[in-house]
């Protein structure tokens, strides 16, 4: 018989609450955060085009990281709050 | 000693290697299962209680302590003396300037090169000659796989989780490398880092895989450092164009033309500085033409700066070979350098 030890991060993590939803996009303004990569620009038109087409969205905002391999900046942050939504992601 | 991690009973090892591989807690190779002896152990040569802090990774605001370390380390097979060095390269991989989070789960596939200077190198029984980037010694081996396991197991960077890697590399199991010092008249890295040549130091890299080079053909310093600097470009070519703290590894075979003409570490920088640049129209000669735009003449350095280069002695005796080993993303993440001992949680010695 072997006791053996834990080698993960045990801690309990905090919980995430996600933030309420909206009841509807139409006339909102919606904040996009990108990572800068090369292949955003175009993704993010088309996506500010189909949400102002399809679900009425008002305004749309392009908030790019100065890093994209690290959290978005503090300005960023604080500029999304502004928005009544906020897209970001994962990609590459 | 009081330890706090949470204990499994098993059977036997291979319950315990079923019990670990199962639960996504290895690199897929088998572990030495870490009982609370010799996780004691390697707290007691270190000189550390369990619940002590070693640092915090700043983007997930993790806390990493010793009890953790020292678990992944007995996991990889460290013995006890090999721990202050997985403790000094975890602090140094904790400090902001290393961004360990993006390095980490970043597509770009980097693993941690680990470079050790100083006495401690002997004491462990790290060897920097033969197979100096392969499985040299136990130590560097064991060393090298204790980082990527604590990652595993502290930060959750495994495949398709945390770590995003389309490739990653093989120094993702094991990359640490101990300086040939004895076998050279050059300063160590450390010492041209800013650690004085007694103090026992490590440095840490988001590194690439090492591009291996060859020439044998010239005793002339500057053409024998061309071929570094070329492949140095290719890579500014093939890979990335963002500037940072290259490695390059020197042999015997190549160091004795370079010392035997006097060349110190700071020339060979100097030289390697001045060379490994390349303009944004090469991109359109390896098919990213589409990038280029009018900014063909823009000339991008491989460094920013002479010193951020990092020279490193290292490599069998006979072979008129090289290594470059290329940042991850040089603007963003540097290379970290910290003292191994007393001092395991501050930076470099004043001068």
């Amino acid at each position: 018989m072997l006791q053996i030890l834990d080698p993960t991060h045990e801690a309990v993590p905090a919980g995430v609450q996600h933030a309420p939803r909206l009841a509807s996009l139409s006339g909102k303004n919606v904040a996009f955060i990108s990572n800068g990569k090369e292949g955003t620009t175009g993704f993010f038109k088309h996506l500010s085009s189909f949400l102002k087409e399809e679900y009425g969205v008002a305004d749309t905002r392009l908030l790019v990281k100065s890093n994209y391999s690290a959290p978005a900046d503090l300005h960023i942050m604080q500029s999304a709050k502004e928005f009544d939504a906020v897209v970001t992601g994962l990609g590459d | 000693m009081q330890l706090n991690s949470k204990l499994y009973d098993v059977d036997d090892f291979f319950a315990a290697q079923e019990l670990f591989h199962s639960s996504g807690w290895t690199d897929g190779l088998p572990v030495v299962p870490p009982t609370s002896e010799a996780v004691a152990a390697c707290l007691d040569w270190a000189g550390m209680e369990p619940a002590q802090l070693v640092g915090i990774e700043p983007v997930r605001e993790r806390s990493i302590n010793a009890e953790k370390l020292a678990i992944n380390a007995v996991m990889a097979g460290c013995l006890p003396m090999h721990f202050p060095v997985v403790v000094a390269a975890w602090t140094a991989m904790l400090e902001q300037e290393f961004l360990l989070h993006g390095a980490s789960a970043s597509t770009g596939g980097s693993a941690v090169l680990l470079v050790l200077n100083g006495p401690i190198r002997n004491e462990i029984g790290s060897d920097g000659t033969f197979n100096a980037l392969g499985s040299s010694d136990r130590a560097t081996s064991v060393i090298g796989r204790a980082l990527r396991l604590a990652l595993i197991n502290q930060l959750d960077v495994r495949p398709g989780q945390i770590d995003r890697s389309t490739f990653g590399h093989p120094g993702k199991f094991s990359y640490c490398i101990s300086e040939d010092e004895e076998g050279t008249s050059w300063n160590s890295l450390a010492e041209e880092r800013g650690i004085p040549a007694e103090i026992s130091a490590v440095t840490v890299l988001a590194a690439g895989a090492p591009r291996q080079l060859m020439n044998e053909w010239t005793t002339v310093p500057e053409e024998i450092l061309e071929t570094f600097a070329a492949e140095i470009r290719a890579n500014m070519r093939n890979y990335s164009i963002w500037p940072g703290n290259y490695a390059i590894l020197i042999p015997p075979q190549l160091r004795a033309h370079l010392q035997a003409a006097g060349w110190s570490k700071a020339d060979v920088a100097q030289r390697i500085f001045e060379r490994a640049r390349i303009h944004r129209r090469e991109w359109a000669d390896v098919g990213k033409g589409a990038v280029v735009r009018d900014r063909g003449d823009t000339e991008y350095p491989a460094m920013e700066s002479p010193d951020q280069l990092m020279v490193i002695a290292a490599g069998g005796p006979a072979g008129g070979f090289g290594a470059v080993i290329p940042p991850w993303l040089g603007h963003k993440s540097h290379a970290v350098t910290m003292a191994i001992g007393a001092c395991v949680d501050c930076g470099p010695i004043p001068s």
